[in-house]
């Protein structure tokens, strides 16, 4: 326990390893956006944002656990929550690396609409199969008092302020008390959880709702928002487990402390996650399904066959990979006990679930209508593999080495012990059992 | 009359029973049980238990209503009586779905219910330690571990000095009312 950073000798290396990390991914990211400022190729748009709502979904995951089990009291969390606290560090990193494409709405010129048309009142949309512009398109009039650069500019500012507003003080209330163990701190931070969770939770809702959902205007979902907190606990657990797995490895800094208990516990979380995201997948389909309404309909048309031609296209493959790799693997995966409580097994199905949530991200955002008008139906389906994926691992990299940078900083910062060791609850999560 | 049940033997702490319980399970008893006023954390392992088996039970039943609930919307929709219902396929592993997952979860729950109940042998009207006079005790201060006759090491003289050995107090026998 003397030893209290994360990479004993080396630590200053990874940071200026992942740092370098940043700044490629980062740095190829941003050619592609100016390439396809220049060219209207939006493929680099496309992958930059697909490469932030991964990260983003994580460290969203992360902060609505933390003021979960603040607010239930929980008993057994303090060790592992001391190691999800690190990672809210990475909230402003993200705010930064949405700042890009926000800029390109506001000085973007022609291309101001690249990414969400709808910022661009003379772009070229889709509706009811003729070809239209945004600002003479009924569906944009009736949402413009809401999707407008203005508007959406304000959100996004209200919806960092909160998440870092709260990782600002959830961080503190809880390093405070290493040092001085006043109780109050406990109290603060339940207070500050119970006004938190709904915060965070409309700051996360509206915010896949203009990030994500706004990519298609036209179509909407009430799902949307619940479906991105899934995910995000889904992954954040991951995450969680992976990083504890990792620190309770032989003399490491949680040998001994994180527990099989502790462990079993965040793998039934994942477990009820898993379920919970697929509830929250399916119903969206569902309802959308049984109304059978075109304006609704047409996502998941262009998720699964070619709209030209009837055919099947690669997505549906996507699709079916979510269904039954993203959910039934899993879930029956995870039913069994020792799958649970073997570390190496429940890390190897929390990496599985973190790539298919990565494929889930790319399944929600990528595909969209390209208007084409010499096609039957006016648009073509954006296909699975593209240029798109490439500026989206560029991105997707260079990102997370900039998180993972700032959480390791933060880790190896000594800012705080490696568990809350002065708040009320640690010795009932250090004595945790089964 | 009566018939020999099984013979008792109390402790004052949970230390003391959690110690005697793990010699009683290395000398090889199968029927015995403990009796505490709480739960003693880490007792049935101690006592050599393992897993509860009542999952098993969760998984058959949730497997079984799941397709329960195909072969219901197949048969009424798809075979017995063919209906079309707002343009949806006669069968479809999506429209019906809740069908089958309400199914699941209920079949699921009885599985569990009943598993349980099957495990433990319930229901079960009376016991013959609810007659024993220290038995009350065991709601209140002491722990008491009894070790039944159809045990096949059980032996009246060896098993009433064993539990002595163990520090048990009041060492008696249980008996059990017969018609």
């Amino acid at each position: 326990m003397s030893d209290k950073s994360i990479e004993s000798q080396s630590g200053f290396d990874l940071q200026t390893k992942l740092l370098g990390g940043a700044v490629i991914g980062l740095g190829v990211g941003l050619i592609g956006l100016f390439y396809g400022l220049s060219s209207g190729d939006k493929s680099p748009y496309l992958g930059w944002l697909w490469g932030s709502s991964f990260w983003l979904s994580i460290a969203i995951g992360l902060l609505m656990l933390i003021m979960i089990f603040r607010i239930f009291n929980s008993h057994w969390t303090p060790i592992v929550r001391r190691q999800q606290e690190h990672g809210l560090a990475a909230f402003p990193w993200l705010g930064l690396c949405l700042l890009p494409l926000l800029l390109v709405g506001w000085l973007g010129g022609e291309q101001a609409g690249i990414l969400w048309t709808w910022i661009n009142p003379d772009a070229q949309t889709i509706e009811a199969r003729s070809v239209t512009t945004v600002s003479e398109d009924v569906l944009h009039q009736k949402k413009a008092g809401y999707l407008n650069l203005g508007f959406f500019t304000i959100r996004l500012i209200a919806y960092f302020g909160i998440f870092c507003g709260l990782s600002y003080w959830l961080r503190k209330v809880s390093f405070s008390q290493d040092k001085d163990g006043d109780p109050m701190w406990s109290r603060l931070g339940m207070k500050i959880s119970a006004a938190g969770i709904p915060a965070a939770a409309l700051a996360l809702t509206f915010g896949a709702f203009d990030l994500f959902m706004s990519l298609e205007y036209q179509w909407f979902s009430t799902m949307y928002g619940v479906w991105y907190f899934a995910s995000g606990i889904r992954s954040a657990l991951a995450v969680t487990i992976i990083v504890c797995f990792y620190l309770s490895s032989k003399n490491r800094a949680l040998d001994g402390i994180y527990k099989q208990a502790h462990q079993y516990d965040l793998a039934c979380l994942s477990l009820a996650f898993t379920v919970f995201w697929a509830y929250i997948s399916f119903s969206q389909y569902f309802l959308i399904y049984s109304a059978n309404i075109p304006e609704e309909t047409f996502w998941y048309v262009i998720r699964e066959i070619n709209p030209n031609t009837g055919e099947q296209s690669g997505w549906f493959w996507v699709s079916m990979g979510l269904i039954f790799g993203h959910f039934f693997f899993p879930f029956l995966y995870l039913l069994f006990y020792q799958n649970k409580i073997n570390g190496p097994r429940l890390v190897f199905i929390v990496s599985w679930i973190l790539v298919f949530h990565l494929l889930d991200l790319y399944w929600n955002i990528i595909p969209g209508r390209e208007i084409s008008p010499g096609a039957y139906v006016g648009f073509e389906a954006r296909p699975v593999l593209g240029t798109h994926l490439l500026w989206g691992i560029f991105s997707l990299v260079g990102i997370g080495c900039l998180c993972a940078w700032s959480v390791l900083k933060s880790f190896n910062s000594k800012a705080a012990e490696i568990i809350p060791i002065r708040d009320p609850r640690i010795l009932d999560s250090l004595h945790h059992h089964e | 009359m009566d018939i020999k049940y099984g013979i008792s033997a109390t402790f004052n702490s949970a230390k003391d029973i959690y110690e005697a319980a793990g010699k009683v399970r290395d000398k090889g008893f199968t029927s015995w049980e403990c009796y505490t006023p709480m739960p003693v954390h880490g007792l049935d392992g101690q006592m050599g238990y393992g897993r509860s088996k009542v999952p098993c039970f969760t998984l058959a039943g949730g497997i079984t209503g799941f397709f329960t609930g195909m072969l219901i919307v197949w048969f009424m929709n798809a075979f017995d009586y063919p209906l079309i219902v707002g343009g949806k396929p006669y069968f479809s592993p999506i429209y019906p779905f809740p069908v089958f997952y309400e199914l699941t979860i209920l079949f699921a729950a009885f599985g569990t219910l009943f598993g349980m109940f099957f495990l433990n042998r319930l229901p079960r009207h009376n016991h013959p330690v609810f007659e024993h006079k220290n038995f009350g005790r065991t709601g209140d201060d002491k722990f008491m571990i009894v070790i039944e006759v159809e045990d096949p090491l059980f032996d009246d003289e060896d098993t009433e000095s064993f539990l002595k050995d163990l520090g048990g107090k009041s060492v008696s026998i249980i008996r059990e009312p017969i018609e």
